[in-house]
C-alpha cells in the first residue's frame, strides 16, 4: 500500500506524517501520535467518543481519512489545557459529577467546547442539541448539561 | 446502629478517577500496549444453528502478516460460569449466528480483517428455535444435546436433560390452588420484554499471552478479574498461579456486559495456538451487538387471586428466559427472577417457576437488573391492572400489600431493614400523588422493585500504609463507572483517619490485589466496603499500638485525625504516621492492614446464589407521562427515583446512578428493542438501535432513601444496580392513567399506542 505525506497541526504544534490512506484521523491521532483521549466507541460517527476539533468544527475523527485532514487545524480534548489547567468546561464536569465510566468524556468536553465557543450562554435545549451525537450509558446528561450551563452563565 | 461522627463518609466528595477522565489521561483497555504485541480478528458463524463440516484456513495463513490461525479443533477447553457449556470457539457444530469459528492474528487490525476472507467453511444447517416458550416443548431442536451432563457450579443450578431448558428454579409458599379457589377474583396476564443491548460505548477488549510454559496473562476491561481467572485456570486445566488477569485502570462502561469471558475466551484461543506473543482483540460496535450478551427476552405468565378489598391470596409466576445459545450466566439470572418474581408483597400462597432455555441466538446474561426488570415489568404492570378492577389507588394497594420488617419473604427468609415502603412514601410525596392537576392526555403512575444480591460471596482487601503517610488499597473492585473506587477511598480515609488525598485505589491484577467474588450485582459497597472497612481498621490498631510509646499513652486512649496519631483528649500531641513508622523503622516502615468479609449465612444454605439474602435492592418510582393521540409518541414529562441506599456513602455518586439507571429503563420503556429475523441481528448499529441522547433523556428527580442496614459499612447497601428495573412499568402505568390503554409488551412503540388507542376507541 503506498503512503501519503501529509501535514496536520494538533493541538498547536505542526507534524508531517507519511501514512497508509485507509487510516482514519482516529487512528492516526491514537496509534501515531499517541494521544489516546480520543476514543473509538462505533467506528461509524454514531457515538460521538471520538469527537475532535476540525479547523474549529467538532467533527467524529473516526469517519475523517487523514488524508483529508491535510493541512488543517485539530484540536483534541488534550488539546484544551491552558498550561496545564483544565478547561472551564473540564473543571465544571467534574465540579458538577457529570462523569461515570468516562469513556464518552473528551468527546463531550470537546462537543460543548465548540458550542460555548459559537454560543456562549446557551440554552438547556442548545446543549442538549449540541451534544445529542455523544452518547452517554452512564449518567443520563443531566449533570453534563447542567455543568456546561453554569460555564455559560 | 450508633451514631458515629463522619467526615468524609455521606459526604459528595469529588470522584478520585474524575480529573483523568475529563482531560482524557484515563487509560482503558484499547490504550494498553505490550511490546510485540499483534492483532486478532474473529471469523464468525452465519448460520443460527449449523454442523460445522470442514474449515480451510490454508490460504489465510500463507497471507504475508499472518502469524497463525487457530480453529475450535486447535482449543478443545470449556468454559462457563455456572454451566459448564461453552467453547472458546465453536466445535462440531455453530449455536448462533456471530459465534466465533476462527481467529486470525496478524501485524496489524488489517492483515487479519483480509485473513478472514480467505478462510472457507463449509457447514450443514440444522433446524433451529428462536422462541424461548416453543424451545421448551416436545420436538424443539435440540441446541445442546448433553445439557443434563454439563458439569454444574453448584446442584442448585438444575438443567433439564433432553430438553433446551439450562435451569429450572422453582419456589412454593404455601397452597397456592387452594389460594385461588378463596379468591374473589383471579388476574392472568402475559408480559414480555425483548432483547436490550448493554451499549457500553467502549466495547469488549482483550490482550491474552500464552507462553511456552502455558503461563498465560490475561490483560482485559473484565468486570471481575479472580471470577475471569478461575475461569481460565479451569477451562484450561491449570493452576492458578498460572493465570494473571490485569484489568485496565478504567474500564468504559459495564452493566453486567464485560463479566464472564468475551474477548478474552477468543484472545486466548488465538494465544494459546500462537504462543509467546501478545495477541489484542477489541471488539466492533457489530460484534458487541451480535456476538456478546444483552438482557434476556422474557415471557411471565403471572396469575394473582385477590379478595374484594385488595388483599393478595395467591399469586403464580411463570417465567420463560431466553439465554441464547450458551447458559453464561442465564441460570443465575433465573434464580433472581424466580426469588422476586413475585413482587415486594405480602401473598400467602406462592408459585414461582423460572425457566432458563436456549435458543439460536446471541447470549443473554448479566445485565442491569438481572432478572429485576422482566419480572417488575410483569407484577407492577398487573399490580396497576388488580388496582384499577377494585376501584384502588395504585399507591394505597402497594402500600397495604407492601413488605416491612418483620415479614418473611417468598423464600423463607424474615426481612430486616428494608426502606421500601420509605421509598414509596417518599416518591408519592414529591410528586404530589394526590393533588398535583395533571393536563390532557397526562397521566401518573408508580412501580416498585426487590431484587435478590449475590449471596454468599467474599471480598479481601489489603490496606497498606506508606513510609509518608500516604495509603495504598489493594482491592480488586473494577473501576467501570460506578463510582467503587471513590467510595472504597472515602470509607479507607474514614476509618483510619486520613485525607481522601491520601488514599490511592490500585487496579485490580490479580498476581497483586487480593480475591473478590465480582465486581456485580450492587455488591461492592456493602462487601468491598466491609473489605476495606475492616482492612483500614486493622492498620489503624497497628498504627495506634505503634505509636502508643512514642506518644506515652495506651493504643485505646490514641486515634487518628488528618493523617496524624493522637492523644483523643489532645490533639495537640500528635504526630504524623509518617513520623511514627519512621521512628519505629527508621527508613523501612510500613503497615499492612488486611480485611475480609463474607456473609454469615444460615445453616444449610446453598454457598452458590443461596435463596437467603444478605440484603435487598429496594426502589420505587413514579412516572409523569403525555400521550399524543395522532402520533402515538409518549413523551416522558418527568421521573421521581427513590432508592433505598442504606447509607449513601457518597450522596452524588448515589443521585448518579440513580439518573443513569432511570435513563437506561427509559429506554427500555419507549425505544431499546434489539431485532432478529431468525438469528440474525437486524438493528446491530446505534443508528439502528436508538440508545437515549441528551435530547431523549428524561428529566428525573432522584432521591437515595437511607433505611441503614445493620451489616453494611456505616449501613449502606448497594444502590446501582436495579435503578432502571421500575422506569417501564412506571411509565406504562402513567400511559394507562393518561389515556386508558394497556400495554403489556415492551418497548411502549408510537405504533404500539396507535393500536392501542384504535382498539380502545372501537370498543
Amino acid at each position: 500500500m503506498s503512503r501519503h505525506h501529509i501535514t496536520l497541526t494538533v493541538n498547536g504544534d505542526p507534524y508531517e506524517l507519511d501514512i497508509d490512506p485507509r487510516r482514519t484521523l482516529l487512528d492516526v491521532l491514537r496509534d501515531e501520535l499517541e494521544l489516546r483521549g480520543t476514543h473509538l466507541g462505533c467506528d461509524s460517527g454514531d457515538c460521538g467518543a471520538c469527537t475532535v476539533l476540525l479547523d474549529g468544527e467538532p467533527v467524529p475523527s473516526c469517519l475523517v481519512l487523514a488524508v483529508d485532514a491535510d493541512g488543517r487545524a485539530v484540536v483534541t480534548v488534550e488539546g484544551l489545557l491552558k498550561d496545564g489547567e483544565p478547561h472551564p468546561v473540564q473543571k465544571a464536569i467534574v465540579a458538577h459529577g457529570g462523569i461515570q465510566c468516562g469513556y464518552c468524556t473528551p468527546g463531550i468536553v470537546v462537543s460543548s467546547v465548540a458550542l460555548l465557543k459559537r454560543n456562549p450562554q446557551p440554552t438547556e435545549e442548545q446543549v442538549r442539541e449540541a451534544i445529542a451525537g455523544n452518547l452517554c450509558r452512564c449518567t443520563g446528561y443531566q449533570k453534563i448539561v447542567e455543568a456546561v450551563m453554569a460555564v455559560g452563565k | 446502629m450508633p451514631t458515629e461522627q463522619l467526615d468524609i463518609v455521606g459526604t459528595s466528595s469529588i470522584r478520585v478517577d474524575a480529573r483523568d477522565k475529563v482531560m482524557g489521561k484515563a487509560i482503558y483497555i484499547d490504550d494498553i500496549q505490550v511490546p510485540g504485541m499483534l492483532h486478532g480478528k474473529v471469523l464468525r458463524s452465519r448460520y443460527p444453528h449449523a454442523r460445522i463440516v470442514r474449515i480451510d484456513t490454508s490460504r489465510a495463513e500463507k497471507l504475508p502478516g499472518v502469524l497463525g490461525v487457530v480453529t475450535g479443533a486447535d482449543v478443545p477447553f470449556i468454559h462457563g460460569e455456572s454451566l459448564l457449556d461453552e467453547p472458546f470457539l465453536a466445535r462440531d457444530k455453530v449455536r448462533y449466528t456471530g459465534e466465533g469459528v476462527a481467529v486470525v492474528a496478524a501485524v496489524d487490525v488489517a492483515t487479519a480483517e483480509h485473513a478472514l476472507e480467505l478462510i472457507r467453511v463449509e457447514y450443514k444447517e440444522l433446524p433451529a428455535v428462536f422462541d424461548p416458550v416453543e424451545a421448551t416443548e416436545p420436538g424443539a431442536p435440540l441446541i445442546h444435546e448433553n445439557v443434563g451432563t454439563y458439569t454444574r457450579a453448584a446442584s442448585n443450578i438444575k438443567p433439564i436433560p433432553g430438553t433446551n431448558i439450562c435451569n429450572h428454579f422453582q419456589l412454593k409458599t404455601g397452597d397456592v390452588e387452594k389460594g385461588f379457589a378463596e379468591s374473589d377474583y383471579i388476574f392472568e396476564d402475559t408480559f414480555t420484554t425483548p432483547m436490550q443491548a448493554h451499549c457500553c460505548i467502549e466495547t469488549h477488549g482483550a490482550i491474552a499471552l500464552v507462553d511456552d510454559e502455558t503461563n498465560i496473562t490475561v490483560w482485559a476491561n473484565n468486570d471481575s478479574p479472580h471470577r475471569a481467572r478461575k475461569e481460565i485456570a479451569s477451562a484450561f486445566k491449570v493452576p492458578m498461579t498460572k493465570v494473571r488477569v490485569i484489568i485496565a485502570p478504567y474500564v468504559g462502561g459495564n452493566f453486567g456486559g464485560k463479566g464472564g469471558l468475551k474477548a478474552e475466551a477468543v484472545a486466548l484461543a488465538i494465544a494459546w495456538k500462537v504462543r509467546n506473543r501478545p495477541i489484542k482483540i477489541m471488539y466492533t460496535r457489530e460484534e458487541e451487538f451480535c456476538s456478546t450478551i444483552g438482557r434476556h427476552p422474557s415471557v411471565v405468565r403471572m396469575k394473582t387471586g385477590v379478595k374484594q378489598d385488595g388483599t393478595f391470596v395467591a399469586r403464580a409466576v411463570k417465567i420463560y428466559l431466553a439465554t441464547g445459545a450458551y447458559a453464561e450466566k442465564g441460570p443465575t439470572v433465573s434464580t433472581f427472577a424466580g426469588i422476586s418474581g413475585a413482587g415486594p408483597y405480602r401473598i400467602p400462597n406462592l408459585s414461582i417457576d423460572s425457566y432458563c432455555v436456549y435458543t439460536n441466538r446471541q447470549l443473554a446474561g448479566a445485565f442491569r437488573g438481572y432478572g429485576g426488570p422482566q419480572t417488575a415489568w410483569a407484577y407492577e404492570s398487573q399490580m396497576d391492572i388488580i388496582a384499577h378492577k377494585l376501584g384502588l389507588d395504585p399507591v394505597e394497594l402497594r402500600l397495604r400489600q407492601v413488605y416491612v420488617d418483620g415479614d418473611r419473604h417468598a423464600n423463607g427468609q424474615i426481612l430486616k431493614s428494608e426502606g421500601l415502603r420509605d421509598c414509596l412514601v417518599q416518591v408519592a410525596e414529591s410528586m404530589e400523588w394526590n393533588s398535583k392537576p395533571l393536563g390532557k392526555n397526562q397521566g401518573r403512575g408508580v412501580a416498585l422493585m426487590e431484587r435478590a444480591i449475590k449471596t454468599p460471596f467474599g471480598s479481601a482487601a489489603f490496606v497498606k500504609v506508606n513510609e509518608d503517610g500516604t495509603v495504598d488499597v489493594l482491592s480488586s473492585t473494577t473501576e467501570v463507572g460506578q463510582g467503587s473506587a471513590t467510595i472504597v477511598c472515602q470509607i479507607v480515609a474514614e476509618e483510619l483517619g486520613v485525607p481522601m488525598a491520601s488514599v490511592r485505589k490500585a487496579a485490580p491484577d490479580t498476581a497483586f490485589t487480593p480475591y473478590d467474588a465480582s465486581t456485580t450485582s450492587s455488591r461492592s459497597t456493602f462487601h468491598m466496603g466491609n473489605a476495606v472497612k475492616m482492612a483500614a481498621a486493622d492498620a489503624k490498631q497497628q498504627l495506634l499500638a505503634l505509636a502508643s510509646k512514642l506518644l506515652k499513652a495506651s493504643p485505646d486512649d490514641l486515634t487518628i485525625t488528618q493523617g496524624k496519631v493522637h492523644v483523643k483528649a489532645m490533639p495537640e500531641r500528635a504526630l504524623p504516621i509518617s513520623k511514627v513508622l519512621s521512628e519505629n523503622y527508621g527508613a523501612s516502615g510500613t503497615v499492612l492492614g488486611r480485611g475480609y468479609y463474607y456473609p454469615e449465612m444460615p445453616e444449610g444454605e446453598s454457598n452458590y446464589f443461596s435463596r437467603y439474602m444478605v440484603f435487598w435492592l429496594l426502589g420505587a418510582q413514579g412516572a409523569e407521562v403525555e400521550v399524543n393521540r395522532e402520533t402515538g409518541e409518549v413523551k416522558i414529562l418527568k421521573i421521581y427515583a427513590a432508592h433505598d441506599a442504606g447509607k449513601a456513602i457518597n450522596p452524588m455518586t448515589c443521585l448518579d446512578q440513580i439518573r443513569g439507571g432511570v435513563t437506561l429503563g427509559a429506554g427500555f420503556a419507549l425505544s431499546e428493542n434489539l431485532m432478529f429475523k431468525g438469528g440474525t441481528v437486524l438493528n446491530p448499529s446505534f443508528l439502528s438501535y436508538p440508545v437515549p441522547s441528551a435530547l431523549d433523556a428524561p428529566e428525573i428527580e432522584p432521591m437515595a432513601v437511607e433505611y441503614a442496614h445493620p451489616d453494611g459499612p456505616y449501613g449502606a447497601k448497594g444502590i446501582g444496580e436495579t435503578t432502571n428495573v421500575p422506569t417501564p412499568p412506571a411509565i406504562a402505568n402513567a400511559i394507562y392513567n393518561a389515556v386508558g390503554i394497556r400495554i403489556k409488551d415492551l418497548p411502549i412503540t408510537p405504533d404500539k399506542v396507535l393500536a392501542a388507542l384504535k382498539r380502545k376507541d372501537e370498543r
